[in-house]
């Protein structure tokens, strides 16, 4: 079962990744860039539970890391999504999650992940970041996710279960 | 055996057909042709009547598949009709490609810079703030690292990276990019750098008593050996200046020319040209180009080089064959 999540999380991952860079970014939209590939951690985060979702955090932000146009510090992303993955998947019974309260999260995730990027490259030094458009950009990316989030979290959660239909949600919890 | 009765009504109406046969055979006006008259009357009468009270039924049969045919046609009309639409909008598409790579052709042929053009196939995210996007062209196409970019309004950026197939450019708006740029018309020089804004640049002039008005174009100063920026290309246009004239620091607005938020075909200049193309490349190339300014003594051999020439580009290199169609 380990591979076919793996396989669901790369492909998920690299289309999210080749749709964000070469579509999404492309289309000129005001303020972020719809961040497709957390909105895709985020799912798989809620699908898979917390350890799939930091690792496929991890993979995604190590790919948008190295894959071109990047010109930035590798890592950063890679921590971030990591971390979002992680939390994201952590956070909620599934039980206890319903549709708004998964979008509320994708938007969370996508705001935060502006933020943290943000702070971490500027933290470590970049020259580029532009502190007067940070607000902007995270509402944006908020609201992004948040309309990203109905689309691609059932559909992600669909292939989730129809793929590996034995495996449930990987959630550490105190049972209850 | 058939009972008695049986055998005999058998008999006689085999004699009877046998008699009609014969007597029918005998040709002619025979005794049936009245009677074979009157039947073929009333059954024609019947026939008739039955088709007209049934032919609807014969005609639904017939309607439906006729409209089965139509509909067999309306599809294929329909999905025709799809073929051309999306053939017009591809028209539409490649109008627009055409008009790019015409542009670009000006500049280069204007300019005699050597160039492959190649097309936007990655953006960075904003939320990024590095303005760097992919093209569909690398190190099997020539590129090396620190050509120069431009598209057919000017200056674009430089490759950063290259691949074997693709390479990272760096747009001019991005906030690390530096460019050293002179004032048309005249040979002020100062330093372009980005802002991280996609619509502003920073010029600074080296000589703070250099006259600059806005509405000032700039064209690029050229770097050494053309690397990373090639001579000639136009940056942008200045659109407000802080600081008056002898202040230590003049810094003006330039409102870049190439428009980094729709960039799809652009072209690597893989030769600058051997001369300084100065202000010819320019759209409007100001008139007081050729007229050496009085403080510039020293290069009028640049200006010579300099006329501007229009006419078809003899060095022209760059096919325009579009790729990743």
């Amino acid at each position: 079962m380990i591979w076919r999540q793996g396989l669901i999380i790369a492909t998920s991952i690299f289309v999210a990744l080749i749709l964000q860079l070469s579509v999404l970014s492309r289309l000129g939209l005001p303020g972020a860039t719809p961040d497709l590939v957390v909105v895709t951690v985020v799912a798989l985060a809620l699908a898979m539970g917390p350890t799939q979702g930091a690792i496929a955090g991890f993979a995604a932000g190590a790919l948008l890391d190295i894959a071109p146009p990047s010109d930035t510090v590798v890592g950063i992303n890679s921590i971030v999504y990591l971390v979002i993955g992680y939390l994201t998947g952590r956070a909620l019974d599934p039980r206890d999650r319903t549709v708004p309260i998964s979008i509320g999260i994708v938007g969370l995730s996508t705001a935060g992940a502006t933020l943290a990027t943000t702070a971490l490259s500027g933290l470590l030094g970049n020259p580029r970041v532009l502190w007067d458009e940070v607000p902007g950009l995270t509402v944006s990316s908020a609201l992004y996710g948040v309309l990203l989030a109905p689309l691609v979290v059932p559909t992600l959660g669909w292939v989730v279960r129809r793929v590996t239909p034995d495996v449930g949600i990987d959630w550490v919890g105190t049972p209850r | 055996m058939l009972p008695r009765r049986t055998r005999i009504v058998l008999a006689v109406l085999v004699v009877a057909s046998l008699t009609f046969v014969i007597l029918d055979l005998r040709g002619g006006d025979g005794p049936f042709s009245s009677a074979r008259a009157a039947v073929s009357e009333v059954f024609g009468g019947v026939q008739k009547g039955a088709t007209t009270v049934f032919s609807p039924i014969i005609g639904a049969s017939d309607w439906w598949s006729r409209q089965r045919d139509q509909s067999a046609q309306i599809g294929e009309l329909r999905a025709e009709n799809d073929n051309l639409r999306l053939l017009v909008e591809m028209g539409a598409n490649d109008r627009a490609r055409a008009e790019a790579l015409d542009e670009l052709l000006r500049v280069a042929g204007v300019g005699r810079y050597r160039i492959i053009p190649a097309e936007v196939i990655a953006v960075g995210p904003a939320q990024g703030f590095a303005w760097t996007v992919t093209i569909d062209a690398g190190t099997n196409d020539g590129i090396e690292q620190d050509m120069t970019v431009i598209n057919g309004q000017g200056l674009v950026g430089r490759i950063v990276k290259t691949t074997t197939n693709s390479s990272t450019v760096v747009l001019l708006v991005d906030a690390s990019a530096a460019v050293g740029g002179r004032v048309a018309g005249s040979d002020e020089i100062g330093i372009v750098s980005g802002t991280g804004r996609q619509d502003s640049l920073e010029f600074q002039l080296l000589d703070p008593l250099a006259e600059l008005t806005a509405g000032d174009a700039l064209v690029t100063f050229g770097s050494r050996g053309g690397r990373p920026y090639a001579p000639g290309l136009p940056i942008g246009e200045v659109t407000d200046i802080s600081g008056s004239a002898g202040q230590l620091t003049r810094v003006a607005t330039v409102r870049p020319f190439a428009d980094v938020s729709s960039l799809s075909v652009v072209a690597v200049v893989v030769r600058p040209p051997r001369d300084d193309p100065r202000d010819s490349v320019l759209p409007t190339a100001p008139a007081t180009v050729p007229v050496p300014a009085p403080s510039a003594p020293a290069d009028g051999s640049q200006e010579s080089a300099a006329t501007p020439e229009p006419t078809v580009p003899r060095e022209q290199a760059a096919t325009p064959v579009p790729e990743g169609e």
